[in-house]
């Protein structure tokens, strides 16, 4: 059936249309399919279903083409992209940057589409073992690693992690349905949306900074330094985080209350923590975008393994998923491996093929893809400010929407201006609230009683290992201390 | 930890109490809620101010933390900002904010960018023919090819019948 | 076909006709919700039948619908061509978020489709039956965790009713609340709660597959595809369908409110709308005009009393 060109036409018009909706602001991948899905319902039952994978995979990899050129996230996924894989952009290494994102994204897609087919009914029981206190313990988890990896100072990296779980308090409590910091605003009932956080102090707030620095400026962007392509040492540097963000992504993605963003941030951690120099994290390291871009990847083709074993869409852009597949007849299920195993592999098979048509389709792109940043700064930046307001009237017309990115930009320039790290607030506002929940529902369960949350291996060994990431850094600095102390007297002015 | 406060000069700056204050009043407000809001927490024995509370004193102490810095001259020197080009900006996204719902997306949006760009140096009389083209070919994408819907003002209304 | 995202696409320099009656049909949902997937659905028979020239669909998301709602009530006042899609989440919705705007402030057309609540256990579980875990509650309330949907949606609704009809006091019930039924159904599977409550279409396949246990639905009726008991049959008197409805703009005379009852019921009696619920596995209760109004009128008198019950609403 691959070989059938037919196929691999739609192949190619679905992974097309995906990437180019996807790329549009305010056009997560749930929209994304939503829109796109129409199209494939006049074709035959095999070109549909492959239509459809194509556009799956171009959606959600379009997001992170924005991250990294613009420095506007369009959807949680691909926040932590935007960290390193901007800062490669402005230092010219875009295209190594966009090459790293699409060749990770291709290797961790066909690892998970393989572990999909293969162990999916495995994973699942495995993935049902979590429950609330589990999903504490892995919050704590990333807690611990994700700040330790973003702090560099601990008062400054503190204090914007607490701003951003200050955010993260506004808006209906989800156990009780209580409004809480929402002033009788209809709006922020919901709470601050986390992409909205992201693109306002990401995009906004450097603009301004830009702005800022006025003719001294001295923050050039250069559009290509050195090679567009990625180079030996490129290669050399990408390909152990490609596969463990994969072995960190599909996991956490075929939890039902994982997500995506988790294993971004885990896997952005782990490469900071695991690299050669670390300390070229923050300016453009580009293991911090072949992690987390793999790990993205891979957790979308986890997401798929409770959606057809268990028929349990665990995300927005599933739940449109499954809608598409029961429109080709597919009923996703405890039963299907069982009942129609043709349908599942034709499935798999689509999603392999629409994993290599990405990677053809946005290869030659990239050289289109980094001249964007030959643009003179005025419009540049005028371009990008148009974009990341547009993402935020795409998802949600509403001035108020529109007042917090002002209000979240102008924060976003405060804090540059003032040395204070951006990430740890965005951490704060995905982790707080996932971890708040899953920690009342676990006492809730065992009323009250808090050893419920060492009462099981899992989670015992998980918080077990966060107590250890805390600790053995600490130790290693007090032994170090003298040579610590030395230094900081050295600075003394 | 009171070190990593110091930014390059060395001198007691206001902004150190100022980022102080803010804290503080975040800290208060948190605080506020937490305790104003009835307490449901059912079996769990932590409702929703349980947070609230703990952020709230965690503000509360980062605050301290930093008067304390600004007492002992550790504080940041304030950086050197001309402040032009950032109000072009903002006044761009106040305009876009006040002006899309009565005016639509393309003026509202080619505004942004016009004063954006005029913020950064190039002449408005540029700048703002080429925003409203490109807010109004967005506007045409999105309503035309995607079917969705941006805030239309007479503009577009004039041209796609709303 | 023409006008679906293809037609357009492809035809995209080309101007598109505009027809009298085309729709604007706004989900006050983010895309992948109930609310959403229902908007599409209409959106795609509406054009598919010749209903209506063009449709399309707007997402405003937040709290409830009620964001959604108060937009809508605002801005497409007196506008023939401007529906709403909702459920009984809002009705929830608009009493525990003290929402300015309700469903009187817009003009409900019709009740589309509908589904029943099941209370379900997994298939490892001691409790069998629905009076065991009723009993269980009557012994022992906290002991008795229940996983469900959204604090005061339906599902929490469905508790407090089942809870008050067994004599049991609605306060004392330990509901853990779940974001989407995909999180709860996954902590019914792995026994992480003694009981879980959501749409009978989510447990569905998993009794198929023989790893859970609907103990009751919450309809009037028995539910087709399973044989469950309802709960009035088990002697609890509780009627409760989760369901979805749409609503036009305020404002309309009768002929303009006349003409889209006219377009809707044209859509529910069509054969691409019958089909579509199949393949969704949406039931079919269509109401309308002013049956629906006082079965709606019901509804928010006994919402309001239960969520008072249950303490989420002063």
């Amino acid at each position: 059936m691959a070989m059938d060109p037919m196929i691999l036409l739609y192949a190619l018009i679905g992974v097309t249309l995906g990437t180019a909706v996807g790329v549009l602001p305010g056009i997560g991948p749930a929209l994304t399919v939503a829109l796109l899905l129409p199209v494939t319902y006049g074709l035959d039952p095999a070109g549909s279903l492959i239509m459809f994978a194509g556009i799956y995979y171009g959606g959600m990899y379009g997001g992170s083409t924005t991250s990294i050129l613009l420095n506007t996230p369009g959807e949680s996924a691909s926040i932590v992209t935007a960290l390193e894989g901007n800062k490669m952009a402005r230092a010219g290494r875009g295209g190594p940057a966009l090459a790293t994102a699409a060749i990770g994204s291709f290797v961790a897609g066909l690892i998970a589409t393989l572990a999909l087919a293969f162990l999916a009914p495995h994973i699942v029981k495995l993935a049902l073992i979590f429950g609330p206190r589990e999903y504490f313990a892995l919050m704590v988890l990333a807690f611990v690693t994700v700040s330790a990896a973003f702090g560099d100072s601990a008062i400054k990296g503190l204090t914007s992690l607490f701003v951003g779980l200050f955010l993260a308090l506004v808006g209906i409590d989800q156990l009780t349905g209580q409004a809480r910091l929402a002033f009788g605003v209809p709006e922020m009932l919901d709470g601050v949306e986390v992409t909205t956080l992201a693109v306002a102090l990401f995009a906004i707030g450097e603009a301004l900074f830009v702005a800022g620095q006025g003719a001294m400026g001295a923050d050039k962007i250069e559009a290509v330094k050195g090679s567009v392509w990625m180079t030996r040492a490129d290669w050399a540097r990408s390909w152990k985080p490609w596969l463990r963000g994969t072995a960190i992504g599909f996991p956490i993605g075929a939890m039902p209350a994982g997500g995506a963003e988790i294993g971004t941030l885990l896997s952005y951690a782990a490469e900071k923590r695991l690299a050669k120099n670390p300390e070229e994290f923050g300016h453009g390291a580009i293991e911090g975008v072949a992690g987390p871009e793999a790990a993205n990847n891979a957790s979308a083709a986890g997401t798929l393994v409770p959606l057809l074993t268990l028929g349990l869409p665990t995300s927005a852009t599933a739940a449109i998923l499954l809608a598409g597949f029961q429109q080709f007849g597919l009923q996703p299920g405890p039963l299907l491996f069982v009942t129609s195993p043709q349908l599942v592999w034709g499935l798999i098979a689509s999603l392999l093929i629409a994993n290599v048509m990405l990677l053809v389709l946005n290869l030659p792109m990239i050289r289109l893809w980094v001249k964007l940043l030959t643009i003179p700064k005025p419009w540049l930046y005028a371009g990008i400010l148009t974009f990341a307001t547009l993402g935020t009237i795409g998802m949600n017309p509403s001035p108020v929407e529109l007042a917090m990115l002002l209000v979240f930009g102008l924060m976003g320039f405060a804090m540059r201006l003032y040395g204070y790290p951006i990430a740890p607030v965005v951490v704060g506002l995905i982790l707080g609230p996932m971890a708040e929940s899953q920690l009342r529902r676990a006492l809730s369960i065992s009323q009250g009683d808090w050893t419920t949350l060492v009462s099981t291996p899992v989670s015992a060994g998980i918080l077990f290992a966060a107590a250890l990431a805390l600790v053995v850094p600490m130790i290693l600095r007090l032994r170090g201390r003298g040579e610590v102390l030395s230094r900081l007297a050295a600075d003394e002015d | 930890m009171i070190r990593d406060l110091r930014g390059t000069g060395g001198r007691p700056q206001g902004a150190t109490f100022l980022i102080a204050g803010l804290l503080a009043g975040l800290g208060a407000l948190a605080l506020w809620q937490g305790f104003a809001l009835p307490d449901k927490g059912g079996y769990a024995g932590m409702g929703s101010g349980g947070l609230p509370k703990v952020v709230g004193a965690a503000l509360m102490a980062l605050s301290g933390a930093h008067v304390w810095a600004g007492l002992r001259g550790l504080g940041q020197p304030a950086p050197r900002v001309s402040p032009a080009p950032v109000l072009w900006i903002v006044a761009g996204l106040l305009a876009q904010l006040l002006l899309l719902k009565p005016l639509g997306f393309t003026l509202a949006s080619g505004l942004l960018f016009a004063l954006t760009a005029a913020g950064l140096g190039k002449p408005l009389r540029l700048t703002l023919p080429l925003g409203l083209v490109l807010a109004f070919a967005i506007y045409g994408v999105f309503d035309q090819i995607l079917q969705l819907h941006l805030p239309a003002g007479w503009i577009e209304t004039l041209v796609f019948g709303g | 076909m023409k006008h679906t995202l293809l037609g357009a696409a492809l035809a995209a320099v080309l101007a598109i006709p505009a027809f009298a009656n085309d729709y604007m049909i706004m989900a006050p949902a983010s895309p992948g919700g109930g609310w959403d997937s229902t908007a599409r659905s209409m959106q795609e028979v509406m054009v598919a039948e010749g209903i209506a020239g063009s449709v399309q669909v707007q997402n405003v998301p937040g709290a409830g619908g009620t964001v959604g709602l108060a937009q809508f009530a605002s801005t497409a006042s007196g506008d023939p061509s401007q529906l709403i899609v909702g459920g009984y989440v809002m009705v929830g919705a608009i009493l525990t978020n003290e929402s300015p705007v309700s469903l009187a402030d817009v003009t409900p057309i019709a009740r589309l489709t509908g589904e029943a609540v099941a209370i379900a256990v997994s298939a490892s579980s001691p409790i069998q039956t629905i009076n065991e875990l009723v009993d269980a509650m009557k012994a022992d309330p906290g002991a008795v965790s229940w996983a469900g949907g959204s604090a005061g949606g339906v599902d929490h609704i469905t508790v407090g009713l089942l809870a008050k009809a067994a004599g049991i006091d609605p306060t004392k019930i330990n509901y853990v609340a779940f974001s989407g039924g995909g999180e709860a159904l996954a902590a019914i599977l792995g026994n992480q709660v003694t009981v879980g409550i959501s749409g009978v279409g989510e447990f569905l396949p998993q009794v198929e597959a023989g790893t859970m246990r609907i103990l009751a639905v919450s309809t009037a009726e028995k539910w087709a595809g399973t044989d469950a008991p309802t709960l009035m049959e088990s002697g609890y008197d509780v009627n409760v369908q989760n369901w979805r409805m749409v609503a036009a703009a305020p404002g309309l005379t009768d002929e303009q409110k006349a003409a889209v009852t006219a377009d809707i019921d044209k859509l529910v009696n069509s054969a691409g709308w019958k089909s579509l619920l199949e393949t969704k596995g949406w039931a079919n209760t269509y109401l309308s005009g002013a049956d629906f109004d006082k079965q709606l009128a019901v509804e928010i008198e006994a919402t309001t009393a239960v969520l008072k019950d249950i303490g989420l609403v002063k």
